[in-house]
């Protein structure tokens, strides 16, 4: 029988709670206080470009591939090419090295890039209010569209001049089609174009001209990179059949074949001298790749190396040319055998092995031993001592006239494509602070906008984006809770066979699928971002993570926090902090 | 896991329980679990606090206060009411410490799950009795300082194995979890709300007090216990059907043992000795799965 309570005469008594604990602020019993605090990944620290690379991976994870290309276009305007040829030191400090393996950053690049391309996507991004200055731009190589592409952004109008037929640089003229396809190229540099910058191909700037310039525009960034072979400085070597690589290379990508037949020896160590070799193998010659060090000390990039030595190419090692001659039909080249001496700057110092010489019989002479700028007038004065000498660019500013600035492989410690596009950007970072506030500020505002401890810089954190508010510390593998991510094998770049990179100019590397690429992106740690992963919110014993739809998606009430800090070490990639409560 | 059941709440903020305190973390996710529609039954543990004193409630749900013995019979009667009332889609569950379960309230759990008493009954174990000031208890593993095994008189027994106990009554559901594996967690109360009769949930939750660790350590531990194989993520279906969740990398006992100032007594010997138990337990159990011939 069912009684009910309220008509018994001595009715139960039992006491009811009706108030919630709320009412105890058990915050005041903490003594630590937790906190998000985003902070730097390494990789984006070791990017020249400053990339914001942990969330460009988060973005793909989540299948944002759009968002994702813009955030690689906020700092670098050649996702195309740098997803091909960029020498990608950031898996070099990837903390995921330490777990398993580095993401593949760099083939995920190239696949946001080329996933732009195919969905003809176009970016959006915020442009400045006009500003006044004009700057013009020599040259329309990495360095100098760099420098355009942001100083666009910034509100500048700008022109550039162009020696040759097509813009690039070196991307358009030096580097082979097999790994810079010229539709991606192209790609890049049309996008640059559709933000407003004007390129002027087939316009040679003279000396002349360049003090034209200086009276037309307020500010002049010389980009014109090294286009000069250097000299071997030995006999003979100025006979015919002795070529300079980088004209062998141009001549490829200006759609003609030159003679290949017999053997070619190419002399260097650097990406010039292997490209030439292998563009030698692929026109059906056989190529002699020689170099005065040994193969651990090649400037080249080694993967490139060691494709080279797939294709065909053969190397010897501690070779330098002494002599040139002709000889009938051939060419006979003296080589003088090197050894090791000791190790300087992690190189081999060489001295020669006296008594060892080496002669051989080859068709031509390829040199690829450097470059140099063609006109002394391209580079800054090394002695003038008033020059404002940044870490990619070197400003002057003497007299009332246009600001000189220098960029590129010109003033480049380290001449990559990257390292350009950095240059490119501390231009126009600097020629804003210039002009904005006076030549005091540059410095100070480039330091306010470096990405971590290192030397990339950020334009989005120049801009003033959310970037800005992350910690510059950069985070370490020991930070990392690794209980929450598990072991996942990195995606295999896909290749052509050995067999058809031998005979034809096609891209190598292919694609990889949509599928493949999100599952690479979502081995990323995301080094010091929130990912929005909820741990904070999950392990609280305290309730008090709460859970809501503002920019960082939940917050700490610290009315109730205890401070126990297990947020803090659940949270998988150090994007929070425990810090000191203060009374 | 359906998000929403993550994103909702049963239990306030406010509550006494102590920093990076284990047991809440478990009790969230259980209630997560279940629902709204859960009535709790709570016997003599921490959780009897952290629940709030008159009149104040930490939880979202009604909660019974009970004797310290009584977590089957009390569950039983608020079940046989429910039932009286027509209520059936209500959930009871009694959430006990390990003295509770394993000790003092063990009579009545045997004698409610031996009538299969359709409840679930949840021991959120963390290793003492803890509230009246970290007691051993038959929880308390082979190793533990308490403060009744001092010194070195520090606990020489086995912790006994309830969830094999509770296995031998045969009962539908009985399962491990651990406040490390939140999703784990949440699918077996899940899953044990979507059954019917006595459902056992033996739930590993770190006590920093009680443990001498840090507090921003004790979802941590708690994952090394299961990382170790010194709490095995399992389940079993009708005393009979074991099935092994989670398959460790088998880090050494070690680690765990040496991070927990309960422990900081042991030597090398002591600690091969205790993972050579380890071991041993962890081949039964393969065996019991079937995994072992
Ligand atoms: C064969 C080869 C392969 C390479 N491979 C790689 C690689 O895989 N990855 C990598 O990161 N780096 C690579 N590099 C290095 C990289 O290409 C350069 O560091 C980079 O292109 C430098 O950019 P820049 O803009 O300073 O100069 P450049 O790319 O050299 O561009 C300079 C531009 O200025 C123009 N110019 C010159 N003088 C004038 C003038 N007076 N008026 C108007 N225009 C002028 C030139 O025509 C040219 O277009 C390679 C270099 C070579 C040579
Ligand atoms: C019959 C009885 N004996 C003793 C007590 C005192 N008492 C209250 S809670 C508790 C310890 C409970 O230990 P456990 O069940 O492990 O829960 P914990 O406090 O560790 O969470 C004790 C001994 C009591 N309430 N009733
Ligand atoms: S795991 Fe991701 S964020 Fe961290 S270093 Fe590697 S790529 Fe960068
Ligand atoms: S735990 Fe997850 S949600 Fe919380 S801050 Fe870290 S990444 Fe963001
Ligand atoms: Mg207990």
């Amino acid at each position: 029988m069912i009684m009910n309570e309220s008509a018994n005469p001595n009715p139960l008594f039992m006491p009811r709670t009706y108030l919630t604990t709320e009412s105890n602020k058990t915050g005041s019993w903490r003594f630590a206080r937790p906190r998000y605090d985003e902070k730097t990944s390494p990789c984006s620290a070791a990017c020249p470009a400053g990339e914001d690379i942990a969330r460009i991976e988060m973005l793909a994870t989540q299948g944002l591939f759009k968002e994702a290309w813009e955030t690689i276009l906020l700092e670098n305007p050649f996702p195309s090419v740098c997803g091909r040829v960029c020498f990608h030191s950031c898996e070099d400090l990837c903390n995921r090295r330490e777990f398993d393996a580095a993401v593949a950053i760099h083939s995920l690049e190239r696949f946001l890039a080329d996933t732009a391309i195919r969905y003809g996507i176009k970016p959006d991004l915020e442009r400045r209010t006009p500003r006044k200055q004009k700057i013009a731009v020599v040259g329309a190589g990495p360095a100098g569209l760099s420098a355009a592409w942001f100083l666009t952004l910034l509100g500048y109008s700008c022109r550039v001049f162009e020696a040759s037929e097509e813009a690039g640089g070196i991307l358009r003229w030096g580097i082979p089609a097999y790994r810079l396809p010229l539709t991606a190229l192209r790609h890049d540099i049309k996008q640059i174009e559709a933000q407003g910058v004007s390129i002027l191909t087939g316009k040679p700037v003279t000396a002349e001209m360049l003090e034209a310039l200086k009276k037309d525009f307020d500010a002049v960034f010389m980009a014109c990179g090294h286009g000069l072979g250097m000299a071997m400085n030995v006999p003979g070597e100025n006979l015919k059949g002795v070529g300079e690589g980088l004209d062998f290379l141009r001549q490829i990508r200006d759609g003609q074949t030159p003679a290949c037949n017999g053997v070619s020896a190419v002399i260097g160590g650097g990406n010039t001298a292997v490209d030439v070799a292998r563009s030698v193998v692929r026109l059906g010659g056989k190529a002699l790749l020689l170099y005065r060090r040994r193969r651990r000390d090649m400037p080249a990039f080694d993967p490139e190396v060691e494709m080279a030595l797939d294709e065909g190419v053969e190397l010897q090692e501690l070779m330098a040319p002494v002599a040139v001659a002709q000889e009938e039909e051939k060419i006979l080249l003296t080589l003088q055998e090197m050894m090791i001496a000791g190790e300087e700057n992690s190189r081999g110092r060489i001295v020669p092995d006296h008594g060892k010489i080496h002669q051989v019989r080859v068709d031509r002479i390829f040199k690829a031993i450097g470059a140099q700028a063609v006109e002394p007038w391209h580079q800054p004065d090394a002695a003038d001592r008033d020059m404002l000498r940044l870490t990619h660019t070197v400003l002057n500013r003497r007299g009332t006239g246009a600001v000189l600035v220098f960029g590129g492989d010109l003033t480049n410690a380290t001449k990559s494509v990257v390292h350009a596009i950095a240059s490119g950007k501390q231009a126009a970072i600097a020629l804003d602070a210039l002009f904005q506030e006076g030549v005091e500020a540059v410095v100070p505002r480039m330091e306010a906008c470096r990405v971590g401890d290192g030397q990339s810089l950020s334009m989005e954190v120049y801009l003033g984006g959310e970037r800005r508010l992350r910690n510059p510390h950069v985070v370490r593998y020991e930070e990392i809770n690794t209980d929450h991510f598990q072991f996942i094998p990195r995606v295999t770049q896909p290749r052509l066979l050995k067999e058809e990179r031998a005979r034809s100019f096609e891209e190598i590397d292919l694609k990889i699928s949509a599928q493949l690429a999100m599952k690479e992106a979502e081995s990323c740690f995301n080094c010091g971002i929130c990912n929005q992963c909820d741990n904070c919110y999950i392990y609280c014993p305290d309730t008090s993570v709460i859970l809501e739809r503002d920019t960082q998606g939940r917050h700490i009430n610290y009315d109730y926090c205890k401070g126990c800090g297990l947020c803090v070490v659940e949270c998988p990639r150090n994007a929070m902090s425990l810090g000191e409560e203060t009374p | 896991m359906q998000t929403d059941v993550m994103d909702r709440e049963f239990v306030h903020s406010g509550h006494v329980g102590c920093p990076g305190c284990g047991a809440t973390i478990a009790m969230r996710f259980v209630l997560k679990a279940l629902g709204e529609k859960t009535m709790m039954v709570l016997p003599a543990c921490c959780w009897s606090i952290i629940a709030g004193s008159y009149p104040q409630s930490a939880l979202k749900i009604p909660v019974i206060h009970a004797a310290f013995e009584t977590g089957g019979a009390t569950a039983t009667g608020v079940r046989a009411a429910l039932d009286m009332l027509g209520d059936t889609e209500t959930t009871v569950l009694t959430w006990a410490g390990d003295g509770g379960t394993f000790d003092i309230g063990f009579q009545a759990l045997s004698g409610a799950v031996e009538r299969n008493e359709n409840f679930i009954y949840a021991c959120y174990d963390n290793e003492a009795y803890m509230n009246t000031g970290i007691q051993r208890s038959s929880s308390t593993p082979y190793g533990a300082w308490t403060t009744t095994t001092t010194g070195r008189d520090w606990k020489k027994l086995r912790k006994k194995n309830i969830v094999e106990v509770l296995v031998a009554h045969r009962i539908p559901y009985a399962a491990t979890a651990s406040i490390a594996y939140p999703e784990d967690l949440l699918r077996k109360a899940q899953k044990a709300k979507n059954m019917k009769g006595s459902r056992f949930l033996h739930i590993y939750a770190s006590c920093p007090t009680g443990w001498r660790i840090p507090s921003e350590m004790s979802v941590k531990i708690a994952r090394m216990a299961v990382q170790t194989n010194i709490f095995p993520l399992y389940e079993v279906e009708d005393g009979l059907r074991y099935t092994i969740n989670y398959k460790p990398r088998e880090y050494l006992v070690r680690e765990y043992f040496r991070l927990q100032g309960r422990f900081k007594h042991l030597t090398d010997q002591d600690l091969d000795q205790i993972q050579q138990m380890v071991n041993e337990d962890w081949e039964l159990l393969l065996r019991k799965a079937g995994e072992r011939a």
